[in-house]
């Protein structure tokens, strides 16, 4: 099984990166993807994002309409694609599993 | 190590021969033109789905869970036998094939790819070739070489996976055929067999699992589909200052309104759902969403899986019935739309509490064209000024039954309602739309990353078309009614060099020129 090593822990990790375990991560986690992923640095706009992010997965376990994060953290309308470029590398990066097949197709990214 | 001695003496596994790799693209350079290519053997050998490792998923889709089973050829010769059984079109259309090359440079694939195995008639021989082997006597008494026959071999069952998971079942070539052979319908027998053996595609089966045992394709529950739609009504509201509903699960509305997921997730989607909203709200009749039946599009249909597309349909039978609605409307979705209009009956039995007077099920287009022609809609061309439109037919639309009870109601519905709310409009040429229009290039199966390389091949017709409009008349909106276009054509216009944000639905257009107000005429 792949995995990744932050601070001394081992976090597993799927083939394509995605944490198999929403507990795993903290933002030490978030950091080290981020550069795995070419985001440079974690700005507060970015944290703001993800940490919405993982709270809408921990009630609905589904990725959110991406205009609905951006309001609801009073951003821009397009600030997930603004920030990240691709909103799947946000989502990877907020700790939480591959979102499905029909969600990746359906990203603008 | 010995053992890795051992391993690379071993011939090519069939794993290896299937295995999934990613595979640089880019966009050919538009001319323009649809030009039959020179055959290129193997050029899209390569492009391979990816295969599902979801153990559980595939358990309860009724498939064996171990990969490719040993007893695999055994197998594969009882499910066709019992397809050719069941399905007696696939047998006839094994039988009455007659070489004419009617539809050799039909498919988008093969147009894209020049790869020969994408001819529909070189695709449908595949299966052909193991028909004549095991199925006709003189296969089963003189063997390959007297009948033009193959052995079932792991090489052939490679390419049965290869080149029926590079067909979009958009059924163009069968068009063309003059005895008319429904090449979709070898796909799909095709990819049900090769799913009874264990060789189960990604994409695909991962979507019909969530739609069977959630309820939508983006598995989303229903607090997400109720957060969801909550977020588009507040936005309708704060947009238009208007008190815009949009109404869940709410018993003894007049209509029940189905829509692919993808409407309430993802953009351009979205921009429809607030055209359908305006158009239900100026109307003044009471429809609602519902959270159980949260998912207009089958993809049964795309594995021929008589089963899943029943349990799948049967959400909106039932929702229809517990919410006591008297119409069934269907937005803007491709597959759905044929699902729903040409099998729902036979899958689950006829809507029998629904009002006749309406179609059952009814289209959103041919729901507000009907409201238009009746002068409750007021549209307001202008608002649309900033663009020159064109109409893609998507394939499940242009060739499935009908809609609005005429003859080609499908072509001439969508068409009207855009020419209705917008002051520019010009078709495509005539090669490329209506019952002759070109796939998108990512249906039935095809959407999802794995298949990239293939759907940038497959969308070079329709791209092509679009050149020729965009370059004629300024064409700068492309206006489409399937979920699965919408996210391919927005993926394909910047690989092809144009701008995402010119590919929308048609009440995209429908929401920006609607004109709130009167409501005399319904």
């Amino acid at each position: 099984m792949p995995a990744i090593e932050c601070g001394g822990k081992i976090i597993n990790v799927d083939d394509d990166g995605f944490l198999l375990n929403f507990d795993d991560w903290d933002e030490n986690v978030a950091c080290m993807i981020a550069e795995r992923e070419g985001i440079q640095e974690l700005t507060k706009e970015r944290m703001d994002i993800i940490k919405f992010m993982r709270e809408y997965y921990k009630h609905y376990i589904s990725f959110p309409i991406l205009g609905s994060v951006c309001k609801n953290i009073h951003q821009p309308k397009e600030c997930v694609s603004e920030e990240f470029i691709d909103p799947l590398k946000a989502w990877k990066i907020a700790g939480l599993p591959r979102p499905g097949e029909e969600v990746v197709s359906y990203l603008r990214r | 190590m010995a053992e890795t001695g051992k391993l690379e003496a071993k011939p090519v596994s069939f794993e290896d021969l299937i295995k999934w790799e990613k595979i640089k693209y880019e966009a050919p350079e538009l001319t323009g033109k649809i030009e039959t290519p020179c055959i290129k053997e193997n050029a899209s050998l390569s492009y391979k789905a990816q295969l599902y490792k979801g153990k559980d998923a595939i358990a309860r889709l009724g498939y064996p869970t171990e990969g490719l089973i040993p007893n695999w050829k055994e197998k594969f010769l009882e499910k066709m036998d019992e397809m050719l059984k069941k399905y007696r079109s696939v047998r006839l259309f094994m039988d009455i094939c007659v070489r004419c090359g009617a539809c050799t440079n039909k498919c988008h694939y093969y147009l894209g790819t020049g790869d020969p195995n994408n001819m529909p008639v070189a695709r449908a021989e595949l299966m052909r070739k193991i028909y004549r082997r095991y199925f006709t006597p003189q296969g089963k008494l003189l063997g390959k070489k007297l009948t033009n026959s193959e052995d079932l071999t792991e090489e052939m069952l490679a390419l049965w996976y290869t080149y029926f998971y590079q067909c979009s079942e958009c059924r163009r070539c069968s068009v063309y055929c003059p005895y008319g052979i429904d090449t979709a319908e070898i796909t799909m027998a095709a990819r049900e067999i090769m799913n009874s053996i264990g060789i189960v595609q990604k994409y695909m089966h991962e979507i019909v699992d969530k739609a069977q045992y959630i309820g939508n394709n983006l598995g989303m529950i229903p607090d997400a589909v109720r957060n969801a739609i909550e977020f588009v009504e507040t936005d309708l509201q704060e947009q238009t200052g208007l008190d815009i509903k949009i109404p869940i699960d709410q018993k003894g509305a007049e209509i029940l309104f189905v829509t692919p997921s993808a409407d309430f997730f993802a953009s351009p989607h979205i921009e429809s759902l607030y055209g359908y909203a305006k158009v239900f709200h100026q109307a003044g009749i009471s429809w609602t969403m519902s959270t159980y039946a949260s998912e207009g599009g089958n993809f049964g249909l795309f594995v021929h899986n008589y089963n899943n597309m029943k349990i799948i349909n049967k959400r909106i039978w039932d929702a229809s019935r517990e919410l006591g609605v008297k119409r069934v409307v269907g937005g803007e979705c491709g597959h759905m739309w044929r699902v729903l209009s040409s099998y729902s009956n036979t899958l689950n039995g006829p809507f029998d509490w629904l009002n006749p007077k309406y179609s059952i099920p009814q289209h959103i287009c041919e729901f507000t064209l009907d409201l238009i022609n009746k002068g409750a809609l007021k549209l307001d061309k202008s608002a649309n000024d900033e663009f020159t439109v064109t109409f893609h037919d998507s394939c499940q639309v242009a060739r499935g039954m009908e809609m609005g009870g005429t003859a080609s109601g499908q072509y001439e519905i969508p068409r009207a309602v855009i020419k209705a709310c917008v002051n520019k409009f010009v078709d495509m040429p005539e090669n490329t739309i209506k019952e002759k229009t070109f796939c998108c290039g990512a249906g039935q199966g095809l959407l999802g990353d794995d298949m990239l390389p293939i759907r940038v091949k497959g969308a070079m017709p329709r791209m092509q078309a679009v050149k020729v409009v965009k370059d004629s008349h300024g064409v700068n909106f492309l206006a489409l009614i399937c979920a699965i276009c919408k996210a391919q054509m927005s993926k394909m216009f910047p690989t092809y060099g144009y701008p995402m944000e010119e590919v929308g639905g048609i009440h995209q257009l429908v929401s920006r020129a609607i004109v709130f107000g009167a409501k005399e005429g319904i």
